[in-house]
Formats: C-alpha cells, sequence, structure tokens
C-alpha cells in the first residue's frame, strides 16, 4: 500500500507497521536459519611458501635467507649435518649433549655468568643443542639486537673454553636427571623401547647410562667440538626482519674466525639386528596406576619413496584425533587420555612407534585393540573415502600454519638440508600428497607395519598386567628391569 | 594450571606459547621501541551479552576462533571437584545439529587444529582454520553454546569421565612429584576456599558427577553474557560481523552470574609436610600465598621470580646450583590466577646434600634479597627479554585470540596484555625488595616429597607433618 496523505492517522499506523517489520525482521531471520544445515566452505586460501635466497660464505657455510616484515623479529640457526650417532665415541652415549651444554660454559673473553649476563640483556638466549642426526646452535631476537646477538653466539661456537669444573657440574646434573627418568614411565619407555629395536651394536640403540656419563672426559668434549662444528656440512638460516643483502655481510663479518674445514657427510649406518618374532617385554613398575606402551619396529629412512603415502597412512591411523587408534581406544574405550602412532623419518632408519598411556587393569584390552588396527590398516578394514579425504586435506592445508612464525619459516627450511630434500619440496607438496592412492595406503601399511615381528614395550604394574597380556595370546612376554635387562 | 582436552605429546596441537606469554607475562624493558606491541581489534556486545571481539590481521590465511567462557574450576562446589574440566570435554561430545566428530572433520580434517583448556578462573575452546572455514566454526561454536543439552546423555558422559580419570592418571597419579598440585593447594588454602583443589579433581570426585549437574552448569555458566568469543586473522570484519549475527544472536541470555568475592589470604606461620611417593629423589617445594593477576603487585613478584631463578646469574640458582654445588635444579616464581596467586619454589638436590640444608641455604639468599633489594643490573636483566616474548606471542593468530580473550573476560579490557606489559616495564628494585618482603614470610607451605620408606629424608624430618594422601592408585577403580 503506498500512502497518500502524509498526515492521515493511517498512515502512521502503517510507518510503525513497518518500523515493527524492520525491527524484528533479524528474529524472523534468526527463525529461519536451519542449523542443521554445514555451512560450505568457500575457496581454499593460497598456500603462500616463502621464498629464500641461498649463498655460501668464504668458509664455506651455506647461508639461506627468507626476509618476512610484519613484525620485529629475526629467527636465526646454525644447523650442522650428523649428530651423536656420527660423533659420539663408542661408550661415550651422552657426550654430544654434554659438549652443547658446555657451549655455554664460557669463551676466551667471557666467563659463563658474563656470557649469561649478556645474553640476558640482549633479551634473549642461544640455544646449543645436538640431537642424533644433526645439530644446531640457534636464537630469536628482536630485529634491533639481531647482530650483537649472532656476535655471542660467534664467540661461543669459535672461542668455548670448555672448563673442567663445568663438565664436573654438568656430569652430576645429568646423573639427577637419569635417576629421576627411571621412575618416571614414559622416560622408561622411551630409553627401554630402542634398545629393544637397534641393540647396542647399532648407534640408534645407545641410550645415556650412569657409566657412559661416568667415561666422558674433557678431551672427549674438545676432541667432538673440534671434529663436529666445521662450516662445510653447515646451513645458515636468517628469517625475518632483515634485509638480505645487508645480512649477508653481517653473518659474514661475524663469522669470519669461524675457519673452512668439513664437506659433505654420508650418512652410513650398521645393519639392523636380525628381527625377533613378536615380543611383549614387560618392564616392571611396581603399583603404576597406568601402562605405558611402545610398539613398533625399525622403519624406513626419509628417502624411502613411499614417504607420502606412509605420511597420509599414519594421519588416519593415529595423528589425527579421529584417527582409528584414538577413536577406538581413547573415545570410544575410554581406556586412555590419548593415543597415537608415528615414524620417526631420519637418514636411517627411524623407528615406526604406536602407544600411549592405558588403564592398568584393561592393559590386555588395550594390546588387543593397538594390533587389530594396525591390522586393520593393512586392508582387514577399508580405507573409506571420508579417511583419505581427511588424511590429505589436512597434511596440505596445514602448511600455512607452519609458515606463520619466523621461527617455523626457519625450520621449514632448516629441515630441507638436515633431511636431503630439493628446494621446491614444499612447492611439490600439495602435488605429490594429492597423487596417493588409497592402493597406495593400503600397500605401504603392509610393507612397512610388520605385525609378526613387532616389538611391544610395556611399562607398567606387573602383578596387574602380566597374566591378562598372556591371555590374549598376541605374543609372549619377557620380563625386564628398569635398565631393560631380562630378569 | 591449565588442562586440555587433548594430549599434547602425541598429537602436537597448538603451540601454548602464546598463551603462556599473554598469562605469565614476564617483566620486560622496551629495547627497540614497544610501537609493535599491538592488536588492532575492535569490541563490541551482541543484545543477548556475548561480547564479541575481531582482529583482522591477513599475514597468514587462517583463522582462530576462541570462545572463553568465564567459569572454571573455582566455581565448582565441594564434592564436585575436576566439574569444570570434565564438563570441556563434554562439549566435544557433539550438540543439538552437530553430531559427534563433525568438529574434528571440519577444522583439523580441513588443515586446522581444534582444543579446549580449563584453568582455574576460565573455560576456553578454540580452532584455528584456513580461512574458509570461518563460518562453520562459528556455526559450531554456536551450536554448543546454545543447543549442548539437545543431544545429552549420560553415555556420553561415562564416556568423558574414562577420559578424564585417564587424564589424572597420567598427570597426577602415575607421574613422579605429580601429587604435589593439589597437595600444595589443599595445604595453602583454608578448606573449601575456591582455589584450595587442583583443576583435575578428585577420582572420588569425577566419579560422582551427574547428567544433572552438566545440565545445570551449562544453564548456568555457558550462556552468552558470560563468554567472549574473539576472531583473529584472514578475515573481512563485516562478514565476521553477519556470520557472528546470524549463528550466535538468538541464543538467549541466561541469568547473571554471581561472583563472590575472592579473598586473598596469608598463612599465620608455617605448615610443614612430608609425601612418600614413587621417586627417586626427593624434591623441596616451598609455596607461599601471594595475589591475583588483578594485584598491581604480581608484575614485581614475576620480576623477583626472575632474579631468584632461571639463568645461572639469579640468586637461587647461582647460590644452589652453580657456587655451592649443592642442587641439580632450581626454580621459583610467582603464578596469578584470577582473585589469587602463588610464589612456588621448588628444588631438587644433588645427592649428599639433604633437604634440610637446601632449605636453609635458599632462605638464607631469599633473606638476603630481602635486606638488600635487587640491584637496578637485575631488575634490568629481568625485563629485558619481555618485549620479545611479547612479540612472538603475536605470530599466531589463536595466541592473539587467547590474549584477546583474557583481558575481555578477566580485566573488560580485551587490550589489557598492553597495560600488563607495560606495567612489566616500570618495576623498579624496591618494588621487587617490597614484595620480596611482603610475601616471602614464614606463613608458607613447605613440602618434602621423598622416596618411599624415607621419611627421614624430608627437610627437618621431626617437624613435618606426614599427609596422608595416598600414592598408590586406586586400583579398585579400575573395573
Amino acid at each position: 500500500m503506498k500512502p497518500h496523505n502524509t498526515r492521515s492517522p493511517r498512515r502512521i499506523a502503517w510507518f510503525v507497521a513497518v518500523v515493527l517489520a524492520v525491527a524484528t525482521l533479524p528474529l524472523v531471520a534468526q527463525q529461519a536459519l536451519d542449523r542443521s544445515k554445514v555451512p560450505t566452505a568457500g575457496k581454499p586460501p593460497v598456500i603462500r611458501i616463502p621464498t629464500w635466497t641461498r649463498t655460501t660464505l668464504a668458509n664455506g657455510a651455506a647461508l639461506v635467507i627468507s626476509e618476512k616484515h610484519d613484525l620485529p623479529l629475526v629467527s636465526f640457526s646454525l644447523t650442522l649435518m650428523g649428530g651423536a650417532y656420527q660423533f659420539e665415541p663408542p661408550g661415550r652415549t651422552g657426550l654430544a649433549s654434554i659438549v652443547a651444554s658446555m657451549m655455554s660454559e664460557g669463551t676466551k673473553s667471557r666467563d659463563g655468568e658474563a656470557l649469561s649476563n649478556a645474553m640476558q640483556l640482549l633479551g634473549t638466549t642461544v640455544a646449543t643443542r645436538i640431537d642424533g642426526e644433526s645439530g644446531s646452535m640457534n636464537f630469536a631476537s628482536t630485529s634491533g639486537r639481531f647482530s650483537a646477538t649472532l656476535g655471542l653466539l660467534a664467540d661461543m661456537l669459535v672461542n668455548s673454553t670448555f672448563p673442567a669444573d663445568a663438565l664436573e657440574r654438568l656430569r652430576a646434573q645429568r646423573a639427577v636427571v637419569l635417576a629421576q627418568a627411571k621412575s618416571q614411565p614414559g622416560s622408561l619407555a622411551s630409553r627401554v623401547f630402542p634398545m629393544i629395536l637397534y641393540g647396542t651394536a647399532h648407534p640408534f640403540g645407545q641410550v645415556l647410562t650412569e657409566e657412559s656419563l661416568k667415561a666422558i672426559t674433557r678431551d672427549d668434549v674438545v676432541a667432538f667440538h673440534k671434529a663436529y662444528f666445521q662450516p662445510g656440512r653447515a646451513v645458515i638460516v636468517v628469517t625475518g626482519d632483515v634485509s638480505a643483502a645487508a645480512v649477508k655481510a653481517t653473518v659474514e663479518k661475524a663469522l669470519a674466525a669461524w675457519p673452512a674445514a668439513g664437506g659433505t657427510l654420508v650418512f652410513t649406518y650398521p645393519p639392523l639386528p636380525e628381527k625377533h618374532p613378536a615380543t611383549i617385554y614387560l618392564v616392571d613398575k611396581p603399583g603404576a596406576a597406568q601402562s605405558t606402551f611402545a610398539i613398533g619396529h625399525p622403519g624406513p629412512p626419509r628417502s624411502t619413496p613411499d614417504f607420502y603415502a606412509l605420511q597420509v597412512m599414519n594421519m588416519m591411523l593415529g595423528e589425527l584425533f579421529q584417527s582409528r587408534l584414538n577413536a577406538n581406544i581413547r573415545e570410544e574405550k575410554g581406556l586412555s587420555y590419548g593415543v597415537g602412532s608415528s615414524f620417526a623419518f631420519g637418514r636411517g632408519p627411524g623407528a615406526f612407534q604406536a602407544g600411549g598411556d592405558i588403564i592398568s587393569a584393561k592393559s590386555d584390552v588395550a594390546l588387543v585393540e593397538f594390533v587389530k588396527e594396525l591390522k586393520g590398516m593393512g586392508g582387514s578394514r577399508p580405507v573409506t573415502d571420508d579417511e583419505l579425504a581427511s588424511a590429505k586435506d589436512a597434511l596440505v592445508q596445514r602448511l600455512p600454519g607452519t609458515f606463520a612464525s619466523v621461527g617455523g619459516i626457519n625450520s621449514a627450511i632448516r629441515s630441507l638440508w638436515t633431511q636431503g630434500l630439493p628446494d621446491d619440496y614444499y612447492q611439490q607438496y600439495q602435488k605429490e600428497v594429492g597423487a596417493v592412492t588409497r592402493d597406495d595406503v593400503v600397500r605401504v601399511a603392509r610393507q612397512y607395519i610388520d605385525l609378526d615381528h613387532l616389538s611391544i614395550v610395556i611399562v607398567g604394574d606387573r602383578a596387574t598386567i602380566e597374566g591378562p597380556l598372556k591371555a590374549t595370546g598376541i605374543a609372549p612376554i619377557v620380563v625386564l628391569d628398569i635398565e631393560g635387562n631380562a630378569k | 594450571m591449565l588442562t586440555n582436552r587433548r594430549r599434547a605429546a602425541w598429537l602436537a596441537l597448538v603451540a601454548l606459547a602464546g598463551l603462556a606469554a599473554a598469562q605469565g607475562l614476564p617483566a620486560q624493558a622496551p629495547a627497540s621501541g614497544t610501537g609493535a606491541i599491538r592488536i588492532p581489534f575492535e569490541a563490541y556486545a551482541l543484545p543477548n551479552g556475548l561480547t564479541v571481539v575481531l582482529a583482522p590481521d591477513h599475514t597468514t590465511p587462517t583463522v582462530a576462533v576462541n570462545v572463553m567462557y568465564h567459569v572454571g574450576s573455582k566455581n565448582e562446589v565441594p564434592g564436585r571437584t575436576g566439574f569444570a574440566h570434565l564438563f570441556e570435554h563434554v562439549m566435544f561430545t557433539g550438540s543439538g545439529h552437530v553430531p559427534y566428530g563433525l568438529h574434528d572433520r571440519l577444522t583439523e580434517s580441513v588443515g586446522g587444529s581444534n582444543n579446549g583448556g580449563t584453568s582455574n578462573d576460565t573455560t576456553t575452546y578454540y580452532e584455528t582454520v584456513p580461512s574458509n572455514y570461518l563460518e562453520s566454526s562459528l556455526w559450531l561454536e554456536a551450536d554448543r553454546m546454545g543447543f549442548l543439552l539437545d543431544t545429552l546423555d549420560l553415555a556420553k558422559l561415562n564416556a568423558q569421565r574414562d577420559i578424564v580419570k585417564n587424564e589424572r592418571r597420567q598427570g597426577v597419579d602415575n607421574q613422579p612429584y605429580g601429587r604435589v598440585g593439589e597437595i600444595l593447594a589443599a595445604a595453602t588454602y583454608p578448606p573449601k576456599h575456591p582455589y584450595s583443589w587442583d583443576v583435575i579433581g578428585s577420582m572420588e570426585d569425577l566419579s560422582a558427577a551427574s547428567e544433572e549437574d552438566v545440565k545445570a552448569f551449562f544453564r548456568v555458566y555457558y550462556a552468552p553474557n558470560n563468554a567472549v568469543l574473539a576472531i583473529v586473522g584472514d578475515f573481512e570484519p563485516a562478514q565476521a560481523k553477519a556470520l557472528v549475527a546470524k549463528y550466535f544472536t538468538d541464543i538467549p541470555r541466561g541469568k547473571m552470574v554471581a561472583r563472590p568475592t575472592v579473598p586473598t589470604i596469608t598463612l599465620p606461620a608455617e605448615t610443614r609436610l612430608v609425601y612418600e611417593d614413587r621417586v627417586q629423589v626427593a624434591r623441596l617445594y616451598v609455596q607461599w600465598p601471594t595475589v591475583g593477576e588483578k594485584a598491581e603487585d604480581q608484575f614485581a613478584l614475576d620480576v623477583l621470580g626472575a632474579i631468584l631463578s632461571g639463568p645461572r646469574t639469579a640468586r637461587l640458582t647461582k647460590a644452589l646450583v652453580y657456587d655451592q654445588q649443592a642442587a641439580a635444579t632450581v626454580s621459583a616464581g610467582q603464578g596469578s590466577n584470577e582473585d589469587v596467586g602463588e610464589f612456588t619454589m621448588t628444588i631438587t638436590p644433588r645427592p649428599g646434600h639433604s633437604l634440610t640444608d637446601i632449605e636453609a641455604a635458599a632462605d638464607a639468599v631469599i633473606d638476603r634479597l630481602k635486606a638488600e633489594g635487587p640491584t637496578a643490573e637485575e631488575v634490568q636483566k629481568a625485563t629485558a627479554g619481555a618485549e620479545l616474548s611479547v612479540l612472538r606471542g603475536l605470530e599466531s593468530n589463536l595466541g592473539k585470540a587467547m590474549q584477546l580473550s583474557n583481558g575481555a573476560s578477566l580485566h573488560g579490557d580485551p587490550g589489557y596484555f598492553r597495560t600488563a606489559y607495560q606495567k612489566s616495564l616500570a618495576i623498579t628494585a624496591a618494588d621487587v625488595k617490597r614484595v620480596a618482603n611482603k610475601y616471602l614470610t614464614k606463613g608458607r607451605v613447605v613440602l618434602s616429597v621423598v622416596p618411599l620408606g624415607k621419611l627421614d629424608q624430608a627437610s627437618k624430618p621431626g617437624e613435618s607433618k606426614k599427609v596422608t594422601g595416598d600414592a598408590a592408585p586406586r586400583l579398585e577403580d579400575q573395573r
């Protein structure tokens, strides 16, 4: 109805009605909202891969720079190829970690306190760590404090003095940590599992012991440092609020005293011990409220052509929250706060491992379910379209999150070197994951999860769990003490 | 303490570094200017009382959605400890229009992540998703805010109860020193004080929680007027506002939530306790009641913690770990909740050093600091890292969403993190000396944790009362 008379009562009434209608419109719309309809996603955002430049320093170290300027932050890493597995002499397990700590204990011009004071005033810490197959010195800083922090790192790298009293202090501290580890179920499992999988003749089977800790001398530290920190095997990555042109000169100048040495490292490992039939290794921890499970065997290296298929398979087996293991053992049966599986990809035969912490009294039920899901992945439980799509989308679409911080970009770049991957790895990633088929998933599950040769390490209360575990008939039981020796 | 839905070790989910930075806000000093320390945001309220905070940032093509409810373990009633956290788990079991599992399908399975967390004061639910999944995230959060009870049943509650009990076993009962948190809370606060129990709660109380408890708790605390919705990341504000209106407007306002005043407390004398645990190495814990995060003194207490422990020049670390070589590790620091706080010191001795000696050595260091106060350089060192740590918190959309939500929930100001940062920078040596004298008094709890059967390893064993909690798991509770 179109009003004529601007002042008629009728028009006023109409106007009021319109106002009411407008005022109630959102409510009407809300009532019409069909909440059972799942909102559809729009077009996926474009995945932007960071770009970087690479060059070589005069001493032979590779330098990679990636700029990001939204915040005044810089992430720096100096990474060396090879680690404890390559550089620790026999009987000196723990040396690499001690060397890393000794890098903060003083230089020719600064004692340990002076180094610490300098770092505190710069608001940061230069952290050194040496893992099995690589090691690094790294820090984060505000852009204004980058050069000064890099200067401290260079001093630690080139001029460390390795004072003998510091070695004794570190040795004593680590002895306490080692003692404590033996009352922590997760630490116990992660000590015993590699010993069982790789044996004492393989570097992957070495764990820190009181004896190896006692055996380490200052000469060992000095020799390790000299052999290890060589620029020919190093890649330096700088990400964040820097200019590529300026930062090269800054790094070159800071590391001028680090002499050229070292070349490409070839990763070679001794053969794996002979496979043994599936066995339960029960580490007795009297009174434990839960049993800590670590189930697995040596796995393929990162260079396997099946890497992408294995990643997709493992997402659905034990990485996603709704993965088969977690959906069954945690969500459906309530036996755990969380279970999962992983492949420790690297240069050598890193472990495939499934596990989690299980309520003691139902350890047998959980073991049956673990084995069932591992077996199911190899074909007895078909892979659904939704499982496959979830696993692939999750892998690809999480990439932007890994590039959100300067530290994230730094480690993404660094891993190309430590894992021996091409420069365009992230560009190709989406395509490679996309190409994985359902048949690939089943094939790699069968090929890389060897049900006949699983090592099943369970740290728990023997009195409660041994009988029920035995009754499952899954595998014979060998009882171990907390050192991993057969009782 | 924050208790999470998921096991971070296996699932390597969202790094909570940003959250930790926001809550702990170590005191800091400016270096290259603080201009970058800001989160441009706009905040408004819906007619039903829901506070909405929007902070667009297109650096990364993801969006973080965080819904923080102003309810935590302190709102539990005696006999129902652990309930706020158990309830958090129930919030992931589906709701009126969202079948179980779809939440993960629309977040983790599309390249995002989700989780929840419960503290003494707040319970928060969040997802980070590729930016084209903003609408479904809002739909998911609105549905459990409005329609959780439509599909609730006892089976769902029981399933989560079992999982939470396993969370407790894993984090407390089967963990060396795992019961320390609840022993200290019970010893520091009077019975029935809202901070006298730990977030995870007791097994008995978890067993007792009923379906009716869930319904009542939901109706009181899970109303839009008790919540903050923060959206941070790659989105257009106009679009986000329209979506928020679409999904949240018709969720009815709840009753006003009563917020009883919770007084800070002081202890009239020292309480000395010894607890036998399945540990190899004895350990000493000392806890002083202090103030919460609304009190100005918390900033000086943070600086005090950084001056006492951490780097090798920090006073306790230098004296006990380096100079005397009597301890393997030392830590000391302020933990702030909404209404109250605690300053807690933990020392692990080296072999051959008794807890009694360790306690005396630590007290000597603290007494000296109380008498002399710190140097200006010590304060400077303690605060010099603040800028970096706050800036790093700003790199993550979720970290920013947490900071904005915390500020809005606890301080009525989403931008509070910046105020806190500036207050931290203003702390002087005199402030630190004053709070050390005011709070680090004899009114404290001294707890020795010793290996089974080694009560004589306690600090001053003759004066320490045995805590009668049971280190043994409740096996009868298991089948």
